[in-house]
């Protein structure tokens, strides 16, 4: 095990005491990531019409984290993607019995920017943020507020969280008057979440987290060919994470369960699982698995029917069916004492066999992915 | 079973702040490591974007940000 | 400008401050300041004091715990770091052991003398809260000595600073902080003193920024049946360590250069190299054949 640097351990030591003592971040973080994401192409035989050429991704990602005088602290996110890519319009019934996708021809489809400001203020043992986001694209453009504080408590051992969110979404489909598409709708979102860190021993720490969220207005898919959702959704979810360090392996478990549930009849559990293994003082390799799995929404159709009223909740969209997936990733990072790099490449793939309550029929349109991603963090 | 699940979920929680000790302001070098921090620098809101476009079971991270055009 | 020099006794050693400044008053006012700022320390720490929070915590040894306040808890928590990165050697319940070794005493202890104040040392054996410490133990004593003198130093230079004063230096008993370097922008030269040559120095340092602090076992030591032994007393044994003959670091901060030097001085002469080679931070070490080792400073006479 490497021993940690005594100048090290004591000089973060002496940083509480009152003469150095500051209650906000001291440091300037810079972090820049670039992900590559390419989804694999839908089987010949399960495209009817249209391309089967799924969805390419390029995300650049930046953020600057930076001390303002002595007790407050600003954020900045940007973030910049390109998308390429058809998509499934609908799901028929093909000639052979099984469900066939008819795919949009492929085009290249949109760029996305999100940028988000966040202010905070720190306290002896709180803190209170706020956050302003906004993401645009061709069709799509989202504005959302959000208030969150933190408490400790218990000499710092236990922290309390809580927060509440607002946002306001507004689609204006492309090509609406043309594929006679919806041509401008709303979407409202409110949210709130508690949350609950505890320090368990000197080697481990658990989370706890709830999250209730409203969304209101138009909830459905503007490009599928038929697709009708209830025009609410309510939504809570349950989340649970551990952390423990093994000081003989100078290694760091993490075990995280989330249980989600709403009132269109989903429910899904996620678990995700990493060993984090430092070799020596600079290096770590975290290799992780995730497992997700979901039931189908109450109005979910393995096929679209035409032939059914408009008034009537439908989508054959395969985000609402019953499947499982799994992920395997490993992550490789370097550091230094002011800056770290890092690679992480994931495998997805998924099934409905994979899910504690599978749709009838597997979804032609349930994909697999590849993603790499490349990260560096300065501090200073 | 949604209830047992949450009783249960509940029961471990209130089990493992049982098991706390107390943890001396010397002791917590080993919490303060970047592998035993809950949360990831960039990886959040990558993953989450990544996931929530493909899953029914969005958000509830807490983490607050504007939405993408994925209904 | 000019530098302005500030002498004063406190904290059983001689103090300095060098302040420079345009205008003189504005470097008496920080003088001043920072006098009673040491000697509100001394006060506050000091074992010799009966009003002093060190004394009332001692004195309360084996009865009942004693409120402090943050800044006390800040100081037990640094401490208490101190002690888990010196494996146990740096501990500020050792100073009983004091009773035991010291000029006065003419004979080596007995094992029963030992064991009777080994009984009562051991940080692990103190009970702190947020706002109470307890020494359980009847005689347990609390000795800040080895840590506040050198906190002291960085907080007067943090206080000059807020006040104006962008060069100078603090020199409490050879504990020095840099306010800022010499007002011509050039770096202070500074003396390490020769171990066996109470005058001379042995090396220079040339410092514009941080603070350099030099502990030595030559300063104080006693002898018996003609061999020397060494005021720092080893917790877990009893005994005297047979260590460098001084040590010195320079670190951003007085205190954590501080401590680095103490601990380097408790350990044996090899282990204390290799402890101050593993900080990766520039220091100076003599040892017991007057040899010199590291990378800080010019060595002018060894």
């Amino acid at each position: 095990m490497a021993k940690p640097n005594p100048f090290l351990a004591l000089s973060t030591a002496a940083m509480a005491l009152p003469a150095f003592a500051a209650p906000q971040p001291v440091e300037t973080i810079v972090a820049i990531k670039a992900t590559t994401y390419q989804e694999e192409d839908v089987p010949q035989r399960d495209v009817l019409a249209g391309s089967d050429e799924r969805y390419k991704i390029d995300i650049a990602q930046f953020r600057l984290l930076t001390p303002v005088g002595e007790k407050w602290s600003l954020g900045v996110d940007v973030a910049y993607e390109t998308m390429s890519g058809a998509s499934p319009w609908g799901t028929i019934m093909g000639a052979d019995g099984e469900a066939s996708l008819i795919m949009s021809g492929a085009t290249i489809r949109d760029k996305r920017t999100e940028v988000s400001l966040t202010a905070t203020h720190h306290g002896e043992s709180r803190s209170i943020s706020v956050d302003l986001a906004s993401s645009d694209e061709d069709d799509y453009e989202a504005r959302a507020v959000s208030i969150s504080g933190e408490w400790e408590m218990n000499n710092k051992l236990s922290t309390l969280s809580l927060g509440m969110s607002y946002s306001s979404d507004d689609i204006e489909p492309t090509d609406a008057l043309r594929f006679g598409r919806v041509q401008r709708e709303e979407k409202i979102s409110r949210s709130l979440s508690a949350g609950w860190a505890q320090v368990l021993n000197k080697n481990s720490v658990v989370h706890v987290g709830l999250d209730v969220t409203d969304h209101d207005g138009y909830l459905s898919d503007p490009y599928k060919l038929r697709d009708v959702r209830p025009d609410e959704k309510l939504e809570w979810a349950l989340s649970l994470k551990y952390r423990r360090y093994f000081d003989n392996q100078n290694a760091a478990l993490h075990l995280d369960y989330r249980y989600y549930n709403d009132d269109w009849g989903i429910n899904s559990h996620t678990f995700h699982t990493g060993w984090h293994q430092n070799f020596g003082d600079n290096v770590r390799v975290v290799p992780n698995v995730r497992y997700y799995s979901q039931n189908e929404a109450d109005f979910y159709r393995g096929t679209d029917d035409f032939g059914l009223a408009t008034t009537i909740n439908q989508s054959s969209d395969f985000r609402l069916s019953g499947y499982g997936a799994y992920t395997l990733g490993v992550k490789l990072i370097y550091s230094a004492l002011q800056w770290d790099v890092s690679l992480s490449i994931d495998r997805y793939i998924s099934d409905k066999s994979y899910g504690h309550d599978a749709s009838d029929q597997s979804h032609p349109a349930l994909l697999s992915f590849n993603m790499t991603s490349f990260g560096l963090n300065f501090r200073f | 079973m949604k209830v047992k699940l949450v009783t249960s979920l509940c029961v471990v929680c209130l089990l493992s702040l049982a098991a706390c000790e107390t943890v001396q302001p010397w002791e917590r070098g080993t919490l303060a490591k970047p592998e035993m921090q809950l949360s990831e620098g960039l990886d959040s809101p990558l993953y989450h974007q990544v996931y929530d476009s493909k899953e029914a079971s969005s958000g509830g991270s807490g983490a607050a940000g504007a939405g993408c055009g994925c209904n | 400008m000019e530098t302005y020099q500030f002498n004063f006794q406190a904290m059983g050693c001689p103090c300095e401050l060098r302040l420079a400044a345009t205008d003189r008053s504005l470097a008496n006012e920080v003088a001043v300041i920072c006098t009673s700022e040491t000697q509100r320390f001394e006060s506050k720490y000091s074992r010799y004091l009966t009003d002093s929070v060190t004394s009332r915590v001692n004195n309360a040894s084996g009865l009942h715990p004693v409120t402090i306040d943050p800044e006390v808890a800040a100081i037990l928590d640094y401490s208490g770091v101190c002690y888990v990165q010196s494996e146990g050697l740096f501990d500020i319940t050792s100073g009983v052991l004091r009773q035991l070794w010291n000029k006065n005493m003419r004979r080596l202890p007995t094992d029963s003398e030992l064991e009777f104040y080994l009984d009562k040392v051991g940080w692990k054996k103190i009970e702190i809260s947020a706002n109470e410490v307890f020494l359980p133990i009847k005689g347990m004593q609390l000795d800040f000595g080895g840590v506040v003198k050198e906190y002291v130093a960085d907080v007067l230079a943090a206080k000059a600073r807020s006040m104006g004063i962008e060069h100078g230096l603090i020199n409490l008993g050879g504990d020095i902080c840099i306010i800022g370097p010499q007002p011509d922008g050039t770096p202070w030269s500074i003396g390490i003193t020769h171990p066996t040559e109470g005058n001379s120095a042995i090396a220079v340092i040339e410092l514009s920024e941080g603070a350099v602090t030099t502990s030595g076992g030559y300063e104080r030591y006693f002898d018996i049946d003609g061999l020397r032994y060494s005021h720092l007393i080893n917790p877990e044994t009893g005994w005297p360590v047979e260590g460098l003959l001084s040590a010195s670091v320079a670190a951003p901060t007085s205190i954590v250069a501080g401590s680095l030097t103490s601990i380097a001085l408790l350990k044996t002469p090899e282990d204390g190299l290799l402890f101050l080679e593993e900080c990766a931070t520039p220091y100076f070490a003599v040892d017991q054949q007057l040899g010199c080792h590291g990378n800080l400073g010019e060595v002018c006479h060894a």
